[in-house]
């Protein structure tokens, strides 16, 4: 779905002033990370931040505290462009998604769904051994 | 509003006549019919889980009388997911995150992630299992209280057996030798 904006020329050069109303934005909570990233409808990214960017190094990347942040300037460079309404879409485990909920919620965007998206395998590859800490 | 969002959406396909309403998303999927469905929902482990949305009812219903259109709630949005909230606008922030920390927990995500990260073997896999059954169990059975009275009951029976034998030695002296 992703070829008509080849089409357009290299639109990704241009830092594009396109008012989208709508977006979606995808956060993504690993147990030492959180990153969002805001994106249409369609799925071609608008921005992302993450606690990694925000300052937070280390073990305090996980917390929720550091996803409350990342979310919110993800969002605040995107509320400039005119975005009103998104939907959420969270993945993963870890602490970073009531932290990430709870900023979106405060910073003002009308989201109707919010969704896990959470990848499960129906018993599909086998993942790494136990570790033995 | 939820419910009967799907509910409607599920009559459609059983009345041809009638064309599906158009969903919330601008999807490219108007163009659904029974032959084309493949189920994209993911989390087939509990039956909580396959609850699309966060009323139950319609789910139940379509499950019954149509088993294919169970999911056809899913198929609407481009990408599958586990768990989805319909959040209005006017609803606070606390009871926002709460629902859908219910949400998730009833569809048992965060629990998922945590058991596949690493490769649990044979034995590990039938611990778990068997603790999870135990759990269920012990909840979903508490009138196992009627044992109790048996207990009382066996040893006392036992000892008026023990009280009509006869232990004496028979009278007559003529024992064989």
């Amino acid at each position: 779905p992703k070829v008509g904006s080849r089409r357009n020329g290299r639109s990704g050069a241009r830092k594009s002033a396109r008012r989208i109303p709508k977006g979606v934005i995808h956060v993504q909570a690993s147990f030492n990370n959180t990153i969002v990233t805001v994106t249409d409808v369609r799925g071609r990214v608008i921005s992302w931040s993450s606690a990694g960017t925000c300052g937070f190094r280390g073990t305090r990347r996980g917390t929720p505290f550091a996803a409350q942040t990342a979310a919110g300037n993800a969002i605040r460079a995107v509320v400039d462009q005119g975005m009103q309404r998104a939907e959420v879409m969270i993945k993963g485990p870890g602490l970073g998604r009531d932290g990430a909920l709870r900023a979106i919620r405060r910073s003002g965007i009308l989201f109707r769904f919010v969704r896990d998206v959470t990848p499960m395998p129906h018993n599909g590859c086998r993942p790494p051994k136990k570790r033995r800490v | 509003m939820a419910t009967s969002f799907s509910l409607s959406n599920f009559l459609s396909f059983l009345l041809p006549s009638n064309p599906p309403p158009p969903p919330p998303k601008a999807a490219p999927l108007n163009n659904l019919s029974l032959s084309s469905q493949k189920p994209k929902n993911n989390n087939p482990l509990s039956v909580s889980a396959k609850e699309d949305q966060s009323s139950s009812l319609s789910t139940d219903l379509s499950s019954v009388i149509c088993p294919s259109l169970a999911y056809a709630n899913t198929l609407f949005f481009a990408s599958p997911y586990n768990v989805q909230i319909v959040v209005d606008d006017d609803e606070p922030e606390e009871r926002v995150l709460n629902r859908f920390r219910r949400e998730v927990m009833r569809a048992g995500v965060i629990q998922e992630c945590k058991r596949r990260k690493f490769h649990e073997n044979k034995q590990d896999e039938k611990k778990r299992k068997s603790r999870e059954a135990a759990k269920r169990n012990r909840r979903r059975r508490p009138q196992s209280r009627s044992f109790v009275p048996n207990n009382q009951e066996e040893p006392t029976k036992k000892r008026d057996d023990d009280d009509e034998d006869n232990w004496d030695m028979p009278d007559d002296g003529n024992i064989p030798n």
